[in-house]
């Protein structure tokens, strides 16, 4: 096996890690307590003991509507999720903030390779294909608007990897961003469009 | 299947930006998959939700992985879009010390002829095949896929076992139209089957609507989704139909996913 991320999960978590996102953990008596960071305090929570009750947790806003950017600021707040240890905490963090755990440690190791916009579009094909035409302006305003409404840290720029690199305390798993995401993309497409439109 | 402990398997599925439903079943058959514990780990990735398969890599500790297309038939997702964003050299891809398997897509395993019969028979107890119409309904028009043809050809198989009255290919968007079910039906019971990867808009409202079972235009059924599987039987135009939901839903799907991965092995076993 040439890595183990449940290994590395646990060592952060017993070193004191307490923060991935909106997620506060925790250690308790039974293992490891998962909130939402703004709950902290609160005796009221629905209690969960199984991983894979995070999924459901995740799929929808307070609202009701479907979140399919899991990095979005819209966890819904009012649970608590009891896990064991830590093979169940990186299975329920799959669902919060799917590939984090490990995509951090890939950064952890120097593995994690950034993509910049312009190559991630140059690979589109069908319906896809029209984003290369994208103009750096209008990725420009597509990234400053969309991507705010993202928790993830930006390790890529439209041509250039993103210089500033990412400061994080020894207590929070950072959320990276390695590459754009097809929701960025569906973005693009629809701008894309719009701008190829005839006049 | 023997365990294998020290290998990987990682499911890919469409997904959807718009509704969870898409990625329900590969969900599911991961968690399932993941608990019979055949696997050291199971995962799933997609090509519209989180984890992508950009991502999925960084997901994976062992070396050895199975890579199993959870859909319907080969074509532009699973001959370009999947290798392309797994970075996939061909059936077998090795890495930074990573051996990756592309196994073939679950709607090519032999057994989907028996998930059919099983959600057919499922959806109309005590109904006699014999004096039934079964109707295995496809998307059409997708000109980059092949799922009309993994669509006839499991309809070819059904009828081969001799146990429908009739077997009929519809789709959507092209002839035979499932909207017509009631012209092209010979049989006084009709079990209508899509033959999709999950649930999502097209079974839950644009068939049910093509069929008649729901009145008005195509979003009608938003407000009750499941609950268009659950009316059966349906008497409508002098027959007596029974709608299943998507075939990839079936929990031994599972047990095709993890067919393909023998599948693999008995090819490359060499």
């Amino acid at each position: 096996m040439s890595r183990d991320l449940t290994k590395a999960l646990s060592d952060w978590l017993v070193r004191g890690g307490e923060r991935i996102g909106q997620i506060a953990l925790a250690p308790v008596r039974e293992g490891w307590e998962l909130r939402h960071s703004d709950d902290a305090g609160r005796t009221d929570l629905a209690l969960h003991l199984r991983p894979e009750a995070a999924r459901d947790l995740a799929n929808f806003d307070a609202q009701g509507n479907f979140r399919p950017l899991k990095t979005a600021p819209t966890l819904v707040r009012g649970w608590r999720l009891v896990l064991p240890e830590a093979t169940a905490v990186r299975r329920a963090l799959d669902y919060f903030y799917p590939a984090m755990t490990g995509v951090w440690l890939s950064h952890q190791g120097g593995e994690l390779v950034p993509v910049i916009l312009r190559e991630t579009l140059a690979r589109q094909s069908g319906m896809y294909r029209v984003t290369q035409k994208l103009t750096d302006a209008d990725a420009r305003q597509l990234i400053d608007g969309f991507c705010a409404g993202c928790l993830k840290h930006r390790l890529w720029e439209i041509a250039t990897h993103n210089p500033q690199p990412p400061a994080f305390a020894q207590d929070t798993l950072p959320l990276l961003c390695h590459e754009a995401c097809n929701l960025l993309i569906a973005k693009a497409r629809e701008v894309a469009k719009q701008a190829d439109r005839p006049a | 299947m023997s365990p294998k402990p020290d290998s990987a398997l990682v499911i890919i599925g469409h997904g959807s930006t718009v509704n969870p439903d898409s990625s329900a079943p590969t969900f599911d058959h991961t968690e399932a998959l993941r608990a019979r514990g055949v696997f050291g780990e199971v995962h799933c990735a997609f090509w519209k939700e989180e984890p992508s398969c950009r991502q999925v890599w960084h997901m994976v500790d062992r070396d050895d992985i199975y890579v199993v297309p959870n859909f319907i038939s080969e074509g532009y997702f699973t001959k370009t879009v999947i290798p392309r964003e797994l970075e996939l050299d061909g059936t077998v891809t090795r890495r930074g010390g990573r051996v990756i398997k592309y196994c073939e897509p679950v709607g090519n395993d032999a057994r989907m002829t028996e998930l059919l019969l099983r959600r057919a028979a499922e959806i109309a107890p005590g109904v006699d095949p014999a004096q039934t119409s079964l109707f295995i309904v496809g998307h059409g028009t997708n000109l980059n896929d092949n799922s009309a043809a993994a669509a006839k050809r499991e309809v070819a198989r059904i009828r081969e076992s001799g146990l429908y009255g009739e077997v009929l290919n519809a789709y959507m968007e092209e002839e035979p139209l499932i909207a017509k079910w009631d012209q092209v039906a010979t049989q006084p019971n009709v079990v209508v089957v899509p033959f999709f990867i999950s649930d999502g808009l097209h079974s839950y409202e644009d068939i049910p609507v093509l069929l008649g079972i729901v009145g008005g235009s195509a979003g009608a059924a938003s407000a009750s989704a499941q609950e268009v599987f659950q009316r059966n039987p349906y008497r409508l135009r002098g027959r007596t139909l029974f709608y299943a939901s998507a075939i990839g839903t079936e929990p031994l799907f599972a047990d095709v996913i993890l067919g393909q991965v023998a599948a693999f092995d008995a090819v490359h076993a060499a």
